[in-house]
């Protein structure tokens, strides 16, 4: 394809590592982009304020489903105060490529929806 | 004549190279570029003659409104209606908010405005925001192709129907709506008839009718400057109707407590208006007369063929509307299929459905083509919800677009259909 939608990309928009319910998280939350259809749920395990483990459900576009992917893989270990405190910049930077303005929102859909609902406990 | 490479050389954008690539500018639904006519125009008229309308007595406040004036007469020439019942708004939104704040806000508990299912939300909220006070909003449906089911609208016609408000082409689907026969149909019941014709007067010839009561379209639209919008109006219906705006130059007198406004369609032009839009759309109107609307439309349902039948040969792609380009505008929506994709088994009513990229995947994967089409809702989500989808890509042509352009389209898409 091209360099948006780069192997990298395509290899974990075909097989995602995280995708899939999990029925013991200790957080749930329901995420819709109401502009784009896109639907996320983010299901989370913690152990203290550190996520032990976290899965998403959904469907949206390649970049909103690789982001979320890669988001509950990279998440485990961390604090949720830290991860909540990722800047927007940051955290599309760290994307494996380079994304228009006009596609930032695809990719921090997971974050905004972590931000939203990940409370400590 | 339009070339069948399109009319690139007038407008300047496409002198531009991205990526050192033509740009294949495929979104005049969404905005049209502009031919160097248009910006000749309004830079003459900041050069040469600008002073505000319909105050001063000098030279220059003379030549201004003589300008602006003239741009209201050749909008009604080219539509065929008499210059008092044109009316310079924003643009289409505007003008059609303007009647539902007027003739809408006139409308009593249980009575009825028919709209259709694949209308604009600027032709859905001015109209559902009348909801709040007991009126009710109904929806003529469409069939599987996309045409409007005349039958469902006649039977959603009811003697409490008082406006009926309906969009000449589908911004999504491009299917042209038969609006005379409709139009007979509204008056039989006695309602209102308004047209938003923001995506067919830039695109095919257009005359009032008697039936016809409103017409709302843009100037953006069809090669004017942005903020210009267009409402024709019959002069009998302007002339009991309130204003809109209040404030400067709509008036004939104005004391403490008690005002006298102009006559239509000043009454409904409060402020200083938007000469150099005016000027910039007349100008799009002199261009496109130079050409001629039975030859825009015949250009663009060439190209319209071409694409569909390219798309017809794909295997992943699915377009929307109608088949035929005799019922449907240079506006193309489609979908492409992800075979990819195996985890995303979807079902709906234990029937398998496709998994479809998302549009704005497709939007980009064009984008690094220099190929540039809309995605998403394209502010119709009603629509998207009757056909069961969140978006799809569209692609719409007009004067500038060639062959060359639908070709290199149905290249790019093609690298998406076979994809892996």
């Amino acid at each position: 394809m091209s360099w948006t939608y780069n192997d990298e990309v395509m290899d974990r928009y075909q097989n995602p590592v995280k995708n899939g319910r999990m029925d013991n998280c200790d957080i749930k939350i329901d995420e819709a982009s109401t502009t784009c259809g896109d639907k996320v749920v983010l299901y989370i395990k913690t152990n203290g304020n550190k996520i032990e483990d976290m899965r998403w459900e959904g469907d949206g576009c390649i970049l909103s489903v690789v982001s979320t992917d890669l988001f509950c893989e990279n998440s485990i270990g961390k604090e949720i105060r830290s991860i909540k405190e990722t800047d927007d910049l940051a955290f599309v930077e760290n994307f494996p490529v380079k994304i228009s303005p006009g596609r930032i929102n695809c990719v921090l859909l997971p974050l905004r929806a972590f931000r939203r609902g990940a409370k400590e406990k | 004549m339009i070339s069948v490479y399109g009319r690139k050389e007038d407008f300047p954008i496409f002198s531009r190279k991205i990526n050192g690539k033509n740009i294949i500018y495929l979104d005049s639904t969404a905005t049209t570029q502009k031919p160097r006519q248009v910006l000749d125009a309004i830079t003459g008229y900041y050069e040469g003659y600008n002073a505000n309308v319909h105050r001063s007595v000098y030279k220059l406040a003379d030549e201004a409104t003589e300008v602006y004036e003239q741009s209201r007469s050749n909008v009604a020439q080219f539509i065929g209606a008499k210059n008092n019942e044109i009316i310079f708004t924003r643009n289409t939104t505007e003008s059609l908010n303007l009647l539902s704040f007027t003739i809408g806000d006139s409308l009593r508990r249980g009575d009825r405005i028919l709209i259709t299912s694949m209308e604009h939300h600027s032709n859905i909220l001015p109209w559902t925001r009348l909801e709040d006070r007991g009126i009710i909003v109904d929806y003529a449906g469409f069939d599987e192709e996309g045409h409007l089911d005349i039958g469902d609208l006649e039977s959603k016609l009811k003697r409490e129907t008082k406006i009926v408000s309906v969009t000449h082409q589908s911004n999504v689907l491009g299917t042209i709506n038969p609006i005379e026969e409709i139009g007979k149909i509204v008056k039989e019941n006695d309602s209102i008839f308004i047209i938003d014709a923001a995506q067919s007067i830039p695109h095919m010839p257009f005359r009032v009718r008697d039936e016809y009561d409103f017409v709302a379209f843009s100037g953006h639209k069809m090669l004017g400057p942005m903020g210009i919008g267009v409402l024709y109006g019959k002069y009998e219906l302007l002339d009991k109707m309130p204003p809109f705006n209040r404030g400067g130059e709509m008036i004939k007198d104005v004391d403490f407590h008690s005002v006298i406004f102009e006559d239509p369609p000043i009454k409904f032009e409060a402020g200083t208006p938007n000469v150099e839009g005016a000027v910039g759309l007349s100008a799009a109107i002199d261009y496109l007369k130079v050409i001629g609307m039975e030859e825009v439309r015949r250009h663009e349902k060439h190209l319209t063929s071409i694409t569909l039948k390219g798309m017809e040969d794909m295997k992943n792609v699915t377009y929307y509307g109608p088949r035929n380009v005799e019922d449907r505008g240079g506006v193309i929506a489609f979908n492409v299929k992800d075979v990819t994709n195996v985890r995303m088994n979807l079902e709906k009513n234990n029937v398998k459905l496709d998994h479809l990229y998302h549009s704005h995947d497709i939007a980009t994967f064009l984008d690094e083509r220099n190929v540039y089409v809309r995605s998403g809702h394209h502010c119709a989500e009603p629509l998207m919800r009757s056909l069961g989808l969140s978006g799809t890509a569209r692609a719409s042509y007009y004067v500038y677009n060639g062959e060359d352009d639908a070709e290199i389209f149905i290249k790019s898409l093609g690298e998406l259909d076979v994809q892996r």
